[in-house]
């Protein structure tokens, strides 16, 4: 697509035609003062690249999100939607009545019997707000009372590929944007060093084999590429091709570059071809980047108080707590969407052991996440999002004992929280029967939590539209979506 | 420069020019006195903003209103009609969407839609005139048009340029001058090759003065195999083409032939049309060739999974839909997809239509889960002709041996000892399996980082038996072991294993354990010495027997397990065994089985206990199909005939008592070990196959996979023309009603594709969409003119791309000014020539080229270039054969990307970044961006950085002696021009500053030129060679290098 026909999506329709031309001069105007506004003064705030005119379609309860995805789906029924009433039904029968000739997956649809499995994990009430939490997340239990747990998340996916898919992409199918992907699309950038964008896939615990994650939840499907998720790395460059190759210090890269520009700048001359511009400033922004990933990444300022909110994992490169502090950082300067990826939640078997060692990974610095938010004013005018792409079964796959048990994938309820900007703490949303099979009370769609999501980020979801394959696509499809106004603030 | 006259073609174009009708209208869209036209003003006016509910989806449909056809917007209502032709104001239409009440206004406030003031008048004026339908333009099959009148008459070359003359003048536009002759010549290599031109090449042009230069330029780069692969990188973004199955475990599939075969077919000019039937139905075709059947895996090119838990029906139905989807975009440009769950709510295809199209695609020979393996059927092995020549020599081999064992077979004279009196008595005998030497056949391993198996001498060590004995020695828990082994132990009815070991008295392991392999299982263990040392299986149990206390080190011990305690039945066969240890030293030796035979128990020698074995044996496969019924009843029961067929199988295949026929057999089996190895070594690729009979086919309601509806057979949509009638209607009947002349849409679809490459928007801007709501052309009656001149070519699709790039509208300079731009800014109307970014594939093709580090080998399996750590390891399943990446050594490094090894969850990252798609689905349109992180690449990724030094040592070498020559010889490489006296310097100042800083730092200047694998040459000076390193790093970002110009 040439940047024409971009601008012009980006354009509603109505203000395109009715000012084309002015548009288009003011355009070229605005990227020809481009490379001096960048270069000369880094007091001005020229936007790396602007929201769509119209947009925040209100006044947005949040400008970051910070998006904790659990890839492989946690056990809701093991971490936070407790069941006490299922100890007393320990390898009985789940059952008919609570079934309901649901669809299971064949790794289990085969099974003979589908024993009752309670977890044995204690529970207890925490904070003001007294909200149950599993003794697998102590530290998480210390700030429930900012967030709001929402028990009834259900989708109709049933396995991970798809169920990925589909949670952070609106479909089950691949090749469509990531959620980052539209919100940078709508909302553009807020730095002009960083990209609006930042995807992290920190290091797991438990078992070896990894549900695998894919390009594309963060990925731009249809939209231009440069709305896709930039991978911030714990190996090799931070970001992709960042680092200058040896023997090329940042003297003798400005040299090229200032070369570069006045060479690019005579071509500009020649041709007439505003494209040039565009490129020029590109390049100024990838050396600005060069110092301000460094920059991001060193931690040598960051006081003790502060790494210790993470736990000791913090400083070790490539962890979640290291990569929840990154997001703090990334928000601070302006970052607009930060997804942290953690995988391998896939507890079909020794539930126990395996999940108890996620949970390490991630609980410490979840809290952490949220009181450095807080404890900085961030946490208001952030949203932070923690869960997986569906939950887990109340029924055994494989052999129950007393010590041991694992679950299979269950897409009808699961829990993921949310808070921070625009989200009422201490609150738990939905109900779920006794089995924490099916939906008693208020079910949010997946595509109702991303609704919810645009609208903290004062999206309307319905008028975030691209239009693809003759259609106005959006994030949440072309099905009934509904905003949680329940958990808001 | 003189531009080369006109051909002879050419001048009967002009004739005809002169001659030619007045076009009626060019579309500025209509003027005030100019009637109104439902296509080009109110239709995207009403899909954008009104069909979604009062449109074809009858589900959807609001207040039973339609407003897509003439009848029923104007069919009588309650109250007022919504359109009474000729009457605005007595049309409800016109008093809703002007009605100032938000809860009458139309379209409703919230619906997120609202008409412009200029549309309402629009809308109210065609009602004034009569509110006139049309069918919608691309659904009419085209027609070649009379070509338009136009003012200038010494600019066309062609119809082509008379079309775009005749709007341009109607917008009061002028075309641009032609663009100078190292624009062109570099203009039209990239656009045909996807590579840059040579310097030579960039002279021998230059000096062409014959009238045709530039046309005989573009006869050789047609004729250069570079275009066939510059053509298939587009094509298969549209296939979506990868080297992984795409979901989940994402493991590699083997589809490459297929990328070869579209290379190839653009090289040869295989004419579209068979292009398309070969593609979409090559395996139907009547005894199709090889390369027809390679050319089926277009229909499995869609991602697929092997997740464990996944629904066969739900991805079967899935991979359907996909494959109706692509052939709707691919071929006919609609968004078929829309009506997978509803009738389409914009484009008259209901949800009965996509259904039976569903049905035409819903019939491979697939399995609904790939397996996860390289070649999940049906698939075509491709063995070279000398293969093929050995595996026919196997085969017949293989026929002789059997010929000869029949015959054997019928000379023998064979009594079964159990029917003898009296019965012969048991034996008991000892068999070493493992002396010296793994059995034949068996495949030793080791677990992955365990010390490898090391056979010693007795002059190294201590042997049991024969000349050595096998020794291990390490930590934790390591094993020797070998599956599968062909010639496996076969158990007797008492039977006892055992194995000689010799313990290192100084570091003797702290446990030993025995283990069997038995039908694919390794679940029988014997274990001495510490229990809890080897953690493998339950105690107690055949999964770990409990033999006592380690033996005692420093002699050799029999270690012995009976097969009774390990329930093993007589009959069973053991192909595989390993040695394990915890820790420690040790020596293995002499291994194998005591067996207690009693013939008459022995299922190798008498034919009864067989019967009665198998008659036990769960797995019945691997008996002949016409006995399993008779393992019903013990052999005494049995008919006469049946009897004599099972004791021929018998003595064929099992008997053991005759080592004439054992002979022969064990011949026969070499001869099937080479056949299966030498399939082994033979690559294959994916192809489609039809099922023998269709599986029926729904509407599936909501697209849900378990909700079948109402079942439909194979048909289009009514919309299009009928399929022609066929006997059997099926991929191919679909594939050649798509290409038959009076199909609208082909042709059209195509061609606009084709435009789009070269000039960077297609003619229809949205080319994946030409229904309803996809742009109005720019040009309809070009576009015409070339579908019909396309078909009627014979789909020649060379012709065409040369009609095009020979046209004065592509020769045109693409300079453009303010005024212009203002007045064009997309260069819709095409007063210049095209400029735009390169395609990822093309940027680093480019930049390999002209460094001279290109390889231009082709085809094969995707090559590994070099890639940044951790790409593939950030997503992959730990346990996908693709989670980790093997970059790849010399040559490869420098293949065209076309070649590079596509993982779809995780595809290149350098193609990524310039906007190649993920191949996940099927892409016609590409993004074209301008992003930092695509600078960041071009500055530092190792192969731009390694290319750079390259660019730089031919400057240095080819370029002459001075700093100024050199460098515009490598302005000239990656530009095809010459710098201006301002550029060059530029290049020359900062050269100076470079060399200045690489003079004073030496260690700077190599650790730069020793960026990538390839050697650093020796004859020019280092700190020469980094300066003009990051000199060539400048100029292969340059604007004019990346861009199209």
């Amino acid at each position: 697509m040439t940047p024409w026909i971009e601008f012009a999506q980006r354009m509603t329709r109505r203000a395109f035609f009715k000012s084309t031309g002015l548009a288009a001069g003011r355009i070229a105007l605005a990227t020809l003062m481009l490379p001096e506004l960048l270069r000369g003064a880094d007091k001005l705030q020229a936007r790396a690249h602007p929201g769509l005119p119209g947009l925040p379609h209100f006044k947005p309860r949040a400008r970051h999100l910070i998006y904790l995805f659990m890839n492989g789906a946690p056990s809701q029924i093991d971490l936070w939607d407790y069941k006490p009433r299922l100890q007393e039904l320990y390898d009985t029968e789940l059952p008919d009545s609570v079934r309901q000739g649901q669809r299971l997956t064949t790794m289990t649809s085969g099974q003979k019997r589908f024993p009752v499995a309670p977890s044995i994990f204690k529970f207890a009430r925490h904070g003001k707000s007294g909200i149950w939490v599993s003794e697998l997340l102590p530290y998480t239990a210390q700030v429930v009372d900012e967030l709001a747990v929402i028990k009834t998340v259900h989708t109709e996916a049933i396995n991970h590929d798809p169920a990925a898919t589909y949670l952070l992409t609106g479909s089950q199918i691949p090749g469509r944007p990531s959620l980052g992907a539209w919100i940078s699309y709508g909302l553009g950038s807020e730095s002009e060093n960083l990209p609006a964008f930042v995807v992290m896939t920190p290091r797991w615990s438990s078992k070896r084999d990894a549900q695998a994650l894919y390009q594309r939840l963060w990925g731009s499907g249809f939209l231009p590429a440069r709305y896709q998720g930039v991978p911030l790395r714990a190996v090799g460059d931070p970001v992709l091709f960042l680092n200058n190759p040896g023997g090329v210090d940042a003297a003798a890269r400005r040299t090229m570059l200032d070369g570069l520009a006045r060479l690019n700048q005579m071509a500009y001359e020649r041709s007439g071809d505003p494209e040039i511009q565009t490129r020029i400033a590109q390049y100024e922004m990838a050396f600005r980047l060069q110092t301000s990933i460094p920059e991001l990444t060193d931690l040598e300022n960051e006081p003790r108080s502060v790494l210790d909110l993470y736990g000791p994992e913090v400083t070790v490169p490539g962890t979640f707590a290291a990569s929840c502090l990154l997001a703090r950082r990334l928000v601070e300067r302006g970052v607009r969407v930060v997804q942290i990826l953690h995988r391998e939640w896939d507890t079909h078997e020794n539930l126990p052991r395996d999940l108890s060692l996620q949970c390490r990974d991630i609980d410490r610095a979840c809290r952490g996440l949220i009181l450095d938010l807080k404890q900085r004013g961030l946490l208001e005018e952030t949203l932070v999002v923690w869960g997986g792409e569906f939950g887990r079964t109340v029924y055994c796959q494989g052999e129950l004992t007393r010590t041991n048990y694992g679950r299979d994938h269950h897409p009808r309820c699961f829990t993921m929280w949310m808070a921070g900007g625009g989200v009422r703490g201490g609150l738990v949303y939905g109900e779920t029967d006794d089995f924490s099979y099916n939906i008693v009370r208020d079910p949010v769609h997946i595509r109702d939590l991303n609704a919810t999501i645009l609208y903290c980020m004062g999206i309307d979801h319905r008028r975030l539209t691209y239009r693809f394959q003759g259609l106005d696509q959006r994030l949440t499809g072309t099905e009934e979506a509904r905003v949680i106004h329940g958990i808001l603030s | 420069m003189q531009p080369p006259g006109p051909q002879p073609r050419a001048k009967r174009w002009r004739r005809r020019l002169l001659t030619g009708l007045l076009c009626a209208g060019a579309w500025a869209g209509a003027g005030a006195d100019e009637p109104l036209q439902f296509n080009r003003d109110i239709r995207p006016i009403l899909s954008e903003n009104c069909f979604h509910c009062h449109g074809f989806d009858s589900n959807h449909r609001k207040a039973d209103l339609r407003l897509d056809s003439f009848e029923g917007a104007t069919a009588p209502r309650k109250g007022r009609p919504a359109i009474v032709p000729g009457k605005p104001e007595e049309s409800e239409l016109w008093h809703r969407i002007t009605a100032r009440d938000p809860s009458d206004r139309m379209p409703p406030p919230d619906s997120g839609h609202a008409l412009t003031e200029q549309q309402i008048e629009r809308l109210r004026r065609w009602i004034a005139e009569g509110a006139v339908y049309q069918k919608h333009w691309a659904f009419e099959p085209p027609r070649r048009p009379a070509l338009p009148r136009v003012q200038r008459q010494d600019w066309a070359r062609s119809p082509v340029d008379v079309f775009i003359l005749a709007r341009l003048e109607a917008e009061g536009l002028q075309p641009s001058p032609e663009a100078s002759r190292e624009t062109l010549i570099r203009r039209v290599t990239l656009d045909l090759t996807g590579l840059p031109p040579t310097p030579a090449e960039v002279d021998a042009f230059l000096a062409d003065t014959r009238p045709d230069a530039y046309e005989r330029l573009v006869d050789r780069l047609l004729a250069s195999p570079r275009y066939g692969e510059h053509m298939a990188h587009y094509w298969l973004d549209a296939a979506r083409y990868g080297d992984t199955h795409g979901l989940h475990l994402d493991n590699e599939r083997s589809m490459w032939a297929y990328r070869d075969w579209v290379v190839a077919a653009f090289n040869r000019n295989l004419p579209f049309d068979q292009f398309t039937v070969e593609q979409l139905a090559g395996d139907l075709l009547p005894q199709p060739t090889r390369d027809q059947l390679i050319a089926s895996g277009f229909n499995r090119c869609n991602v697929t999974t092997s997740e464990g838990g996944a629904i066969d029906e739900e991805f079967r139905v899935r991979y359907a839909v996909d494959r109706v989807e692509t052939v709707g975009t691919v071929w006919m440009g609609l968004t078929l997809g829309c009506a997978a769950c509803h009738d389409h709510k914009i484009d008259p295809i209901s949800q009965k239509e996509f259904y039976q199209l569903f049905a035409i695609f819903n019939n491979i020979a697939e399995n609904a889960m790939d397996g996860n393996a390289l070649l999940p059927p049906p698939w075509l092995p491709l063995p070279t002709p000398e293969q093929e020549a050995r595996l026919k020599a196997l085969d017949r081999e293989r026929e002789q041996l059997q010929a000869a064992l029949a015959q054997a077979v019928s000379r023998l004279d064979y009594r079964d000892p159990a029917e003898q009196s009296p019965p012969p008595v048991p034996q008991t005998r000892e068999t070493v399996w493992i002396d010296d030497e793994f059995p034949p056949g068996a495949e030793p391993q080791i677990n992955p980082g365990t010390p490898p198996n090391r056979w010693i001498t007795a002059a190294e060590g201590p042997v049991h038996s024969g000349q050595r004995s096998l020794e291990r020695k390490g930590q934790g828990v390591h094993q020797a072991f070998f599956p599968n082994c062909n010639q496996p132990l076969v158990l007797g009815t008492d039977d006892t294993l055992f194995a000689y070991v010799y313990l290192d008295p100084d570091t003797p392991p702290t446990a030993v354990m025995l283990q069997f392999h038995v039908d694919g299982q390794w679940s029988k263990r014997a274990n001495w010495g510490d229990p809890n040392a080897i953690p493998y299986g339950r105690a107690g149990t055949p999964e770990k027997l409990l033999q006592g206390d380690l033996p005692p080190t420093g002699r050799w011990v029999r270690l012995e397990v009976s097969t009774r305690q390990l329930q093993l039945a007589a009959g069973t066969r053991i192909t595989g065994m390993a040695f394990t240890q915890f820790g420690g030293r040790a020596w293995w030796d002499a291994a194998g089985l005591r067996t207690v035979q009693d013939p008459t128990r022995d299922p190798g020698l008498s034919l009864q206990a067989w019967w009665e074995q198998e008659r036990e044996r769960k797995d019945r496969s691997k008996l002949p199909e016409s006995f399993r019924a008779c393992l019903e009843k013990p052999l005494g029961q049995l008919s006469a005939e049946e009897r004599a067929a099972i004791r021929t199988h018998y003595l064929r295949e099992v008997h053991a008592g005759a080592p004439a026929v054992t002979e022969l057999r064990q011949q026969i089996a070499r001869v099937q070990r080479e056949k299966a190895e030498l399939e082994k070594q033979i690559p294959g690729t994916m192809i489609a196959r039809e099922l023998d009979t269709p599986r029926p086919a729904h509407v599936l309601i909501r697209g849900q996979y378990d909700k079948p509806g109402e079942p439909v057979g194979p048909g289009v949509p009514a919309v299009l023309p009928p399929l022609p009638p066929a006997e059997k209607t099926n991929r191919l009947t679909l594939a050649r009603w798509l290409v038959s002349p009076e199909h609208p849409l082909t042709a059209r679809v195509s061609v606009n594709r084709f435009w789009q490459q070269l000039f960077g928007l297609g003619l229809v801007r949205t080319s994946e969409d030409f229904g309803l709501r996809g742009e109005w052309p720019s040009h309809p009656e070009l576009l015409d003119w070339l579908a019909v001149e396309f078909v009627e070519s014979g789909w020649d699709v060379k012709r065409l791309l040369r009609l095009l790039v020979t046209s004065a509208t592509y020769r045109q300079s693409s300079r453009v000014t303010p005024e212009l731009l203002e007045r064009d800014p997309e260069n819709r109307w095409l007063s210049r020539g095209p400029r735009h970014r390169l395609d990822a594939e093309v940027v680093r093709d480019s930049v390999l080229f002209v460094s001279g580090l290109l390889n231009l080998q082709m085809g094969g399996r995707g090559v590994r270039p070099y890639q940044p750590p951790g790409i593939w390891e950030a997503v992959g399943y730990t346990t996908s054969n693709t989670a980790r990446y093997e970059q790849d050594h010399g040559p490869a490094l420098y293949r065209r990307s076309l070649y590079t090894f596509w993982k779809r969850t995780a595809p290149p990252p350098f193609m990524v970044l310039f906007d190649a798609p993920s191949r996940e689905q099927c892409t016609v349109r590409r993004e074209r961006t301008s992003t930092p992180l695509q600078a960041l690449a071009l500055m530092n990724d190792v192969q731009v950085v390694e290319a750079a030094r390259h660019l730089a040592t031919r400057m240095w070498r080819e370029g002459g002696n001075a700093d100024r020559d050199r460098l515009a010889y490598g302005f000239r490489l990656v530009t095809a021009r010459a710098p201006t006296s301002l550029e060059a310097d530029v290049l020359v100042e900062n050269l100076e500053l470079q060399r200045l800083r690489y003079r004073a730092d030496r260690a700077a200047a190599q650790a730069l030129v020793a960026v990538g694998e390839s050697p650093v040459p020796e004859d020019v000076p280092v700190t020469e060679l980094a300066a003009y390193t990051l000199v060539a790093n400048l100029l292969l970002n340059l604007d004019e290098f990346v861009t199209k110009n």
